[in-house]
């Protein structure tokens, strides 16, 4: 049961994901082109373009830690044992939770909550960047999912 | 500069390394710990966030996940054969020609997907086989293959040299991309002379020659993907586009290349190639974003200016000062990425280095050579790993061989920095 939610998890982001290169792509390729061939720079691309860009960083790092291929050393001794690697492991996996709890769930909702509460708003497209900031939190949610699951079905696999 | 902020962040940091945490989260737990022991409070961890989430809000950053699916779209047409054949049309009949051959494709190949380990795997996985064939041991093969991959990182465009750029404060993307060309190619040469005398000790075969008409063919059939080279660096040297633009203009082209031209790719396949491309950059991103929010971090306790105060203290001759950097550098290259390594040495030695009168562009040339070497050495040697595993051998027995072509790469690396004009001058024909 597990497994079946994070791999709909998963499945969502990747859709999501495609989505967002899609408009990334469409945006830049459309920035260049009104550039040179209409001759006038279209203005709100750029702005999107970048926050384009954190979008995809983040949920694509979301994704990535769902599918555990951000890079790790693996310098740990072999004579370590069962045992400890187990339990390192779930230290490891603590460690990423806490730190998406605390700067990206706790640290982003408070960004997301001050800037509207000083109405910041994107310079060209007027968007609250309260909107752009709200997918650290969400992102962080994902990861602190992702990480706890693979603490625990890590137990599975040992025993 | 607090002491006991700079042990956490250290300690936490190897710490956490140590025990599996991904290099991207332990750079960001350390900078938490560190930070929260200064200033234990909720908008320390907000701006935490928001230096993550700000650092990608770029335009020049842009470039990186193009370059990434324009490598994508290329890597899925048979692009690594054709450089092969035509690298073989080129160095072939030498002494030791599969070597050269190897040498070449990969600085070709790497320079054209800007990506140290995908040159690796496809050429890698290829020449191996190909080489033993013809009586040269699979670790020496994996060792050329390995180091010769981390070139096209020198040589433009370069998704390193974006992020140095970024981690500069704005050096430009251009000059130092016209900055790789001639140290990137002198790596390449002194690699080259290794294999060569190592392949005629061992008496490795010298390859076949091929016809006038063969060699035509294959020149025509490799000339549409190094096209894209022309193009891409054409258009920002003559200041026609900038990276990002030209990075977009290169998925515009190399999407019609393998879609229409080569039919390699379907539209079937794209959704996955967009996967791939957003997981490649998030990996890059998060990195980024960890490495900025660290960078941040160090500011806040002060750590450059003191760095460059003990520094400056051992010495104020340009050299000592550049070789103590370097040494420091070898040694964080074979611990950490070279992303993050850019991102947090940058702005500890650049001040400093800038103050004793260096170029920032022959810098940024030196810091990634340097670094190049690190990502062929244990225990965080992604190119190493991957070169080891498509040539099915264990990196034990890469050493042997491996060893006289750091060698090498170090004396580039001297060269380079003891002479800047083989950065600087380049750049300058072009008005930088």
């Amino acid at each position: 049961m597990l497994n079946s939610l994070k791999n709909k998890l998963l499945k969502i982001l990747e859709y999501l994901l495609v989505g967002l290169v899609a408009l990334m792509t469409i945006d830049v390729i459309w920035q260049v082109a009104s550039r040179y061939l209409l001759g006038s720079p279209s203005n709100f691309t750029d702005e999107l373009a970048g926050f384009l860009l954190i979008w995809v960083g983040l949920f694509g790092a979301a994704y990535a830690t769902g599918k555990d291929v951000h890079v790790s050393l693996d310098i740990l001794p072999a004579s370590l044992g069962r045992r400890k690697r187990f339990y390192l492991h779930i230290v490891a996996q603590m460690m990423v939770a806490l730190f998406a709890l605390s700067v990206m769930v706790i640290g982003g909702i408070h960004l997301v909550y001050l800037t509207f509460l000083l109405e910041q708003k994107s310079a060209s497209l007027q968007i609250p960047l309260g909107y752009v900031y709200a997918s650290i939190p969400i992102c962080g949610l994902f990861i602190i999912y992702f990480s706890v699951h693979s603490a625990i079905t890590y137990k599975m696999e040992v025993s | 500069m607090q002491y006991t902020e700079v042990l956490i962040l250290v300690i936490s940091f190897v710490v956490l390394l140590g025990i599996r945490v991904p290099v991207a989260y332990s750079i960001g737990i350390a900078s938490t710990l560190t930070i929260l022991v200064s200033i234990p409070s909720l908008p320390a961890l907000a701006t935490l966030a928001q230096r993550m989430a700000t650092a990608l809000d770029s335009f020049a950053l842009l470039a990186i996940p193009f370059f990434i699916l324009a490598g994508q779209l290329m890597n899925r047409g048979g692009i690594a054969t054709r450089l092969i054949d035509l690298a073989k049309v080129i160095v072939g009949p030498l002494p030791g020609g599969l070597a050269f051959v190897n040498i070449i494709s990969c600085m070709l190949f790497g320079a054209i997907s800007g990506s140290a380990v995908a040159a690796a795997s496809a050429i890698g996985g290829f020449m191996t086989g190909k080489m033993e064939k013809e009586g040269y041991s699979r670790p020496f093969s994996a060792a050329i293959n390995i180091t010769s991959s981390t070139i096209g990182l020198i040589i433009p465009p370069s998704n390193v040299l974006i992020v140095y750029s970024l981690a500069s404060g704005g050096v430009s993307i251009s000059a130092l991309f016209l900055a790789g060309y001639i140290p990137g190619m002198m790596v390449g040469l002194s690699l080259m002379i290794v294999a060569g005398s190592w392949s005629y000790f061992k008496k490795y075969p010298v390859g076949e020659k091929s016809s006038l008409k063969n060699a035509l063919i294959k020149t025509w059939r490799a000339f549409p993907s190094l096209l894209l080279l022309v193009i891409v660096m054409g258009g920002i040297v003559a200041g026609i586009f900038t990276a990002t633009e030209a990075s977009a203009i290169a998925v515009v082209y190399t999407a019609i290349l393998s879609m229409m031209v080569y039919k390699e790719v379907k539209w079937r396949d794209i959704p996955e190639i967009f996967v791939d491309t957003a997981k490649t950059t998030a990996i890059v991103m998060l990195l980024i974003g960890t490495s900025m929010g660290m960078s941040w971090v160090m500011s806040y306790e002060n750590i450059p200016q003191e760095v460059s105060n003990v520094l400056l203290g051992i010495s104020d001759d340009r050299i000592v000062v550049l070789i103590i950097i370097n040494l420091i550098l070898l040694g964080v290259g074979i611990f950490m990425d070279m992303t993050p390594a850019i991102l947090i040495f940058t702005p500890i030695f650049l001040p400093l280095v800038k103050q004793l009168g260096l170029d920032p562009v022959h810098f940024g040339i030196i810091m990634v050579l340097n670094l190049c070497i690190g990502l062929c050495t244990p225990p965080v040697g992604s190119v190493l790993f991957v070169g080891v595993g498509v040539a099915k051998t264990t990196v034990q027995k890469v050493i042997k061989p491996l060893l006289p072509l750091f060698i090498a790469m170090l004396v580039a690396l001297v060269l380079i920095i003891y002479l800047p004009e083989l950065s600087l001058w380049l750049p300058r024909q072009f008005g930088f």
